[in-house]
């Protein structure tokens, strides 16, 4: 909850130095291109399949609450972390203008922060980014079991240590895979809990992972696998491993 | 001769007893051809003027209204809420046997909130969520006992809404994301472990067939997401399922290759029907029903698998229907066109259509410039299936007579993101006092047979039964019974919130039950209709409502 909350601080200050007009006319961008698509608010906040937005009588504190946290159980969820800080000051005060709102700013306030926790990425890193992933490589993709930089699925636990080299990567020892006998069937695993209720582990022997809930005794556990992290990144050549560490270089502080 | 002519009988016999279900539902279209056809007729037109409640259930989860289709097993109806709340159900009783509540996704999932059905099968319950994963419960304690990712929801900008469709030793999943900068495939796992067993994707990849009707790399964020539900023909072993629109929907000069001819297949393989090898995901054959499709027109809707006389001669045939009302008759064996029809009565969108499926007078909406088109993207019909009934040869379809204004743009497309590339306006049609029917239509000859006004719009499923009723719900509450071969009502009943799901029917010990979902409310078409209609309230609700005859009547 931090994160989200710091950035939109950082977001409040940098709109806070554009003037009104200016924010508005930016605001209306991003709403055209973000809230009046599809089935949502519509042209100028008038109503598609989502409520009208122009004058409601919304006051500027309703606005940025609904804009950044969402409305639980229903189509509108938050925006924050979803548009830039920057668009997100700019659409809140496009719809107070919208609701007859004079001068709206974007309703954010408190004290002014600065910095981003996201490195701009350049290079290989931001090639790299882009390959780990990369929607066209399906499941052969590093973000079928690993969550970095908000995108990814938490397979693996977060990635701590950074192997030096991509030979280092191919070679990367995996003491947290085991070995589970279920019945007759042995599987390389990921333990995510092992008590009174069951075990729970993805099951490794296939990509993507399934994540299994056992029953109390069914399942037994023993150290060591034939599973290897070399065999789960052959989608990407040696250049296309090299960027992708150059990324979690950046992103991932040691 | 005598010989194969008792063959083609047995096969087409065959095919007639693969339709209708009997005592269980055991299947999101009713059995795997997606008739919503009962051959139960305790309920019948003699008698349904004594139909009433036997049981309710409220699910308590009011979010984005009941949408599911149950499924009954062996006197259990399973059930599915818009957030994944699992109900296994007494179907005599409404007593509840188990639940099961997926953990609600983080806020940071993007998409829709909603749940179109679950699918029973080797034991076991299985459900698409709005976060993508595919989960296994099991059948009998509601236990988890497995799930698995399809997609980061966070990057595609998809989710699961579709029932899955359990085909021998696989469950097989489509997902939503063909208004976004997405790649729509269909997924198919082991029922028994999860296991990845094939993906397909509808835009097909460089070096594979069908990539060149694609303009550079438009393929990539293609869309033609399969947001619905297939259907199985066991005999020909071949799996039918529709596909969405290309994206962007409303600006096609990003993905139209340049001098591309608009009457032959174009961006395959959206907008169209396909038939795959359920063993292995490849595909066998496909009929695209909207090449050149500008007007988001998705072919994603269930596909009806029926043998028909067509000019003297029966076929084994599929029915289904498209976004625009177009409805296609092909032969199910190798996708032959053997008819086409339009439904709606107000069309703007082409002039006609010819015998051989060719779509004359297109008019496309250009870019920056208003266009009305008519039907609306919301539909000719929605999600909402029709029903087929082999007693009468009819299949019965709510039609919604809408049109919307269509002003393309071309913004780029985002990973993940809106990619419609257009404002569309949904609206009435002026001077019209009704802005719905409920039709009944002979998919043989393409003629409408009877057609029942409605004043708002119907956005239910329907359900046909053998004691010759048809079934469905309107959004003001009412759920009725009208005469399947004329059309008449003959039952109604206010349930007490609108009808946004399904019908089906079931028995337990011999009593014939009647079940529908209420509760209207939708972010999606039904918020984007009712919005049409200001003076109307119609209700939120979560509930089964489940009838019969009294027990003296039966």
């Amino acid at each position: 909850m931090m994160r989200p909350l710091l950035l939109l601080l950082a977001g409040a200050a940098l709109a806070c130095a554009q003037d009104s007009a200016g924010l508005v006319k930016q605001g209306e961008q991003v709403f055209a291109k973000t809230c009046a698509t599809g089935y949502c608010h519509g042209a100028r906040g008038s109503s598609a399949g989502a409520p009208r937005l122009a004058a409601r009588g919304f006051n500027q504190a309703y606005i940025a609450g609904v804009v950044v946290r969402g409305i639980p159980n229903t189509g509108m969820q938050g925006f924050a972390g979803r548009l830039p800080d920057t668009d997100l000051a700019a659409v809140i005060s496009y719809v107070a203008a919208l609701n007859g709102v004079v001068n709206p700013t974007s309703g954010l306030g408190g004290p002014a922060a600065t910095g981003s926790a996201e490195p701009q990425l350049t290079g290989e890193a931001a090639r790299g980014a882009l390959l780990f992933r990369q929607a066209l490589r399906g499941f052969g993709r590093c973000s079928t079991c690993h969550e970095v930089g908000g995108f990814g699925i938490s397979v693996a636990s977060p990635i701590a240590q950074l192997p030096a080299s991509v030979d280092a990567l191919k070679a990367l020892a995996t003491p947290n895979v085991k070995t589970a006998t279920l019945e007759s069937e042995s599987m390389p695993v990921l333990v995510l809990s092992d008590g009174k209720q069951g075990a729970q582990f993805y099951d490794l022997s296939a990509t993507p992972p399934v994540q299994c809930n056992a029953l109390p005794g069914s399942v037994k556990f023993s150290a060591g696998s034939s599973w290897r992290h070399t065999s789960a990144i052959t989608a990407y050549s040696d250049a296309e491993l090299s960027a992708i560490l150059a990324y979690l270089h950046a992103v991932i502080q040691p | 001769m005598r010989l194969l002519l008792a063959l083609f009988a047995l096969s087409v016999a065959l095919a007639q007893d693969a339709g209708p279900t009997h005592a269980d539902w055991p299947s999101y279209g009713g059995s795997d051809f997606s008739w919503r056809y009962s051959a139960l007729d305790q309920i019948n037109t003699g008698n349904v003027k004594s139909l009433a409640p036997v049981w309710m259930f409220q699910t308590g989860d009011y979010a984005e209204n009941l949408q599911a289709t149950p499924i009954v097993e062996d006197g259990v109806l399973y059930l599915i809420t818009a957030r994944a709340r699992v109900f296994a159900l007494d179907a005599a009783t409404g007593r509840e046997i188990w639940n099961y509540r997926y953990p609600d996704p983080p806020r940071a999932v993007p998409g829709f909130v909603g749940n179109r059905g679950l699918a029973v099968g080797d034991g076991k319950v299985f459900f698409g969520t709005k976060d993508d994963y595919l989960v296994a419960l099991d059948q009998k304690t509601g236990r988890m006992m497995w799930r698995v990712n399809i997609d980061d929801a966070r990057q595609c900008g998809c989710n699961i809404t579709a029932a899955p469709l359990v085909v021998k030793d696989k469950v097989i999943v489509g997902g939503t994301g063909g208004d976004g900068a997405h790649r729509g495939y269909l997924t198919a796992f082991s029922t028994s472990n999860g296991h990845l067993a094939w993906r397909w994707y509808v835009v097909p990849g460089p070096g594979e067939k069908g990539h060149e009707t694609w303009k550079g790399d438009s393929w990539i964020f293609g869309g033609g997401a399969p947001w619905l539900t297939g259907s199985y023909d066991p005999a020909l072993n071949l799996l039918y399922w529709g596909t969405g629109n290309a994206a962007a929907d409303f600006y096609d000069a990003e993905r139209v290759p340049s001098g591309a001819d608009k009457n032959k297949n174009l961006n395959l393989y959206t907008a169209s029907v396909v038939a795959l090898d359920p063993d292995t995901g490849k595909l066998r054959w496909f009929h695209q029903e909207v090449p050149g499709d500008i007007w988001d027109y998705d072919s994603a809707y269930e596909v009806l698998l029926m043998d028909l006389q067509i000019r003297g001669r029966t076929r084994q045939a599929l029915v289904h229907m498209n976004k625009s009302g177009l409805t296609s008759v092909l032969d199910r064996t190798n996708g032959e066109l053997l008819g086409v029809f339009s439904v709606p009565e107000v069309r703007t969108w082409v002039t006609g259509i010819t015998e051989d499926g060719k779509l004359v007078g297109r008019n496309e909406p250009q870019l920056g410039k208003a266009t009305a088109i008519c039907p609306s993207a919301a539909g000719a019909k929605s999600w909402n299936s029709m029903a087929y009934s082999p007693r009468t040869g009819l299949i019965y379809v709510p039609v919604n007579e809408l049109c919307n204004d269509i002003t393309p743009n071309n913004r780029p497309a985002e990973e993940g993101q809106n990619y419609m590339n257009g404002e569309f306006p949904i609206r009435l049609i002026p001077g019209r006092a009704t802005n719905s029917h409920l039709d009944a239509w002979d998919p043989a000859t393409g003629k409408r047979v009877w057609s029942m006004p409605y004043k708002y719009v119907l956005l239910a499923s329907m359900l046909a039964t053998a004691g010759n009723l048809v079934f469905t719900g309107n959004p003001e509450g009412d759920f009725f019974a009208l005469d399947a071969a004329s059309g008449n009502k003959l039952w109604s009943f206010q349930t007490g919130a609108g009808h946004r799901g399904a019908s089906v029917a079931y028995s337990v010990n011999g009593r014939e039950y009647i079940a529908t979902s209420t509760g209207w409310h939708s972010s999606v078409v039904g918020g984007a209709v009712q919005a049409l209609f200001p003076d109307q309230d119609w209700r939120l609700g979560s509930s089964m409502v489940v009838f019969a005859l009294p027990e003296s009547s039966k």
